[in-house]
């Protein structure tokens, strides 16, 4: 167990040396990092500013108000502070801030244990492998390049991804916490379009909501009416990120290797054959978004919910190129990919886990959510145990029972 | 040695043509072989299943500008209202009667809207479908042409080209006219013209106090909404302030009428081919396609 002198210590050190630990050797997401980080580090400045507000107003009334009036000098943090803020972000569901390596040998064990706890009930492990983006009954070549045949097959690191869609609960964390107002989170080109990310009254939030607030009674709804930039922002604030294409068309396709050169993927999480009971989809559901843990009958092999219907889900990819007939598409804005279908998807076709749309990365739509991702090497390699994480992965990549989440 | 035979008499055929038979749109006398009619190119199964089945079906049209979305619309309504059996349920009466939501359906999840619908009323999808709703023990038989936009174009700019068109909006019961959102949006009067020549065209058909189209339902449906989230808030503040002429048309002279928003694909994007540029759906979620229709046909 750390002393307190020791983790205050620590964290400063880790928060101080921030710009300069950015660009671990695995991560390839410098700018998440950055903003991740950033916001960390103006975490800590907050408590730090309250702290320093707390001992200005201390001082004896008959002192000089000059004297009061000057800023005091940083105080140091006591456990106390330090424990609710960590406390405070794995309420908020930022655990996966804390995992990351620059901080997380600056937790307790216990902290950590819930973090990790954390990550494990709320993310889903995706192993690595290869992943074709395109439909396909037969084998696909096991090629990082599009091969003869049209096919697109891609390598995919290993990740974890959101068990579910991002929830209203969880998104009005983000909005309470002040994350429209945290530049540091957002894309600096879309500073000035984030004044107008509001909600119905005006205030900062889902296009949906009003007050600042979800309807009543849908906090375990999919948040829809964010664009793309707010799913970032959250993602960042969470310490995640957006799936990619290849990942979220792997998490749910779950390809098994038949052979060197050949694999085999479903064409939905459950199979092969579309069955309107495992997914929210136009004639199968009640006609609009339902609770992210209805439909778990859809879970993928690896514990994933909803990756069909329901709600589309914001991808960081872009969207454009040819289409299904390899028939060359232009689009009257650049757009992001989204997958999955939504409550409201009439063909079953547009509703695999290999069908990509695409819309404007400023559209907040009904029926667009999003879901988070955390890559493998993101996430700090200490061990559960005498487990190392490494061997857990390869436990989890030979045992994958249908329905269960896999656990590293 | 004495032959037997059975021989067809053709005089027993040759009675039918003796009997004619009236178009169910336009009146005219038709040979009971007929297929189409030889005046107005209606299809003559709409008469003969009115008479062999004793039902008097009432007409719907479908109207608006070229490529505003009535096919689309049309096909859509007919595809969802026969698969999914809730307030209102479609069964469709004849083979013919399938051909526009097949045609359209197969598109649609081809990625592609479907083809333009010929100006030739021979060529023109008729649908004659049996219509149940929740609460009602009777059936509504109804006929809902999906006519092309150019030929109601042309009727308006020169009455009697096409002969289906006017009796077939006289007998109507009500009308769905579609107006396209984008453009309206775009600051396109176009729209706004063309529906305003409709609107008149129909308050003249028939001016009656009481069976006149002042008295007859009119279903405003503001197509491709999807790309006009405000529209679907506020349909008829919408068309209040886009469709200014249109707007203050109907209150006027229809006191039957309200204003819808729907859209069928969830995005757009373009695609190059022999015709030029063709706008394609990225993916169909139909919103509002229903609402329209139901509430026209509760207006009967």
């Amino acid at each position: 167990m750390q002393t307190f002198a020791n983790r205050h210590v620590a964290w400063l050190a880790a928060l101080a040396s921030l710009a300069a630990a950015i660009g671990g050797a695995c991560t390839g997401s410098r700018l998440l990092d950055m903003a991740a980080m950033a916001f960390a580090l103006g975490g800590v400045w907050s408590l730090l500013r309250r702290r320093a507000a707390r001992n200005a107003v201390q001082v004896p009334e008959n002192g000089p108000v000059a004297e009061r009036d000057e800023p005091s000098p940083p105080a140091a943090l006591d456990s106390d502070d330090l424990d609710s803020f960590v406390d405070g972000m794995l309420a908020r569901h930022r655990y996966a801030l804390l995992l990351r390596r620059q901080l997380v040998s600056n937790l307790t064990e216990e902290q950590y244990a819930r973090a990790r706890d954390l990550l494990e009930e709320n993310m889903a492990l995706v192993p690595a492998g290869s992943v074709s983006l395109t439909p396909t009954d037969r084998g696909s070549e096991d090629d990082d390049e599009d091969d003869d045949a049209g096919r697109v097959v891609k390598h995919v690191n290993a990740l974890f991804l959101d068990r579910y869609p991002v929830t209203n609960l969880q998104y009005r964390e983000f909005v309470e916490a002040g994350g429209y107002e945290q530049m540091s989170i957002w894309e600096p080109a879309i500073w000035t379009a984030v004044l107008d990310f509001v909600d119905a009254t005006g205030m900062p939030g889902p296009r949906f909501w009003k007050h600042g607030r979800y309807p009543r009674g849908e906090e375990d709804f999919p948040v829809v009416g964010v664009c793309w930039y707010e799913a970032c922002a959250y993602a960042r604030w969470t310490g995640k990120r957006l799936p990619t294409e290849p990942e979220w068309v792997k998490a749910g396709s779950w390809p098994v290797p038949l052979s060197d050169r050949r694999q085999w993927q479903r064409r939905f999480p459950w199979g092969d054959t579309m069955d309107r009971e495992r997914c929210n989809l136009w004639g199968s559901g009640p006609g609009k978004v339902v609770a992210v843990g209805e439909f778990s009958s859809g879970v993928s092999v690896g514990g994933v919910y909803q990756l069909i219907g329901n709600v589309w889900e914001w991808t960081t990819g872009n969207f454009g190129g040819p289409d299904r007939a390899g028939r060359e598409l232009t689009l009257p804005t650049p757009m992001k990919s989204i997958r999955g279908g939504a409550f409201d998807t009439y063909f079953e076709n547009q509703a695999t886990c290999h069908f990509q749309s695409g819309e404007t990365p400023l559209a907040r739509k009904h029926n667009i959510g999003f879901r988070c991702a955390l890559s493998l090497c993101d996430v700090a390699t200490p061990t559960r145990g005498d487990e190392p994480v490494e061997s857990a992965v390869d436990e989890a990549e030979t045992q994958t029972p249908a329905g269960e989440g896999v656990e590293i | 040695m004495i032959k037997e035979g059975a021989m067809p008499m053709d005089s027993y055929r040759l009675a039918q043509y003796a009997v004619q038979i009236p178009c169910y749109i336009c009146g005219v006398d038709n040979t009971y072989d007929a297929e189409l009619c030889r005046q107005c190119y209606a299809p003559m199964a709409l008469a003969h299943q009115a008479a062999t089945q004793k039902i008097a079906p009432r007409m719907v049209a479908t109207i608006g500008a070229s490529s505003v979305g009535k096919t689309v619309y049309l096909g859509m309504l007919m595809d969802m209202l026969s698969r999914q059996p809730d307030r209102l349920q479609m069964l469709a009466r004849g083979a013919f009667s399938i051909s526009l939501q097949q045609a359209t359906a197969s598109a649609l999840a081809r990625g592609e809207f479907p083809a333009k619908t010929p100006t030739e009323p021979e060529r023109w999808n008729w649908v004659h479908a049996q219509l149940k709703m929740a609460g009602h023990k009777q059936p509504l038989e109804l006929i809902m042409p999906d006519m092309a936009g150019e030929a109601l174009l042309e009727e308006l700019d020169h009455p009697h080209t096409y002969d289906v068109i006017h009796p077939l909006l006289s007998k109507c019961f009500g009308v769905l006219v579609l107006v396209d959102t984008v453009k309206l949006q775009s600051g396109s009067l176009d729209q706004d013209y063309f529906t305003m020549k409709l609107l008149s065209y129909l308050a003249e058909l028939d001016d009656h106090p009481k069976r006149g189209w002042a008295n007859r339902p009119i279903g405003f449906v503001l197509t491709k909404a999807d790309e006009c989230e405000e529209c679907f808030a506020d349909p008829a503040a919408f068309a209040q302030s886009r469709a200014p002429g249109v707007w203050r048309q109907c209150r006027e002279r229809f006191r039957v009428h309200r204003f819808f928003a729907v859209s069928v694909a969830g995005g757009c994007a373009y695609r190059n081919s022999r015709e030029g540029r063709v706008r394609v759906p990225l993916r169909i979620e139909p919103r509002g396609l229903i609402e329209p229709f139901e509430w026209l046909v509760k207006q009967r």
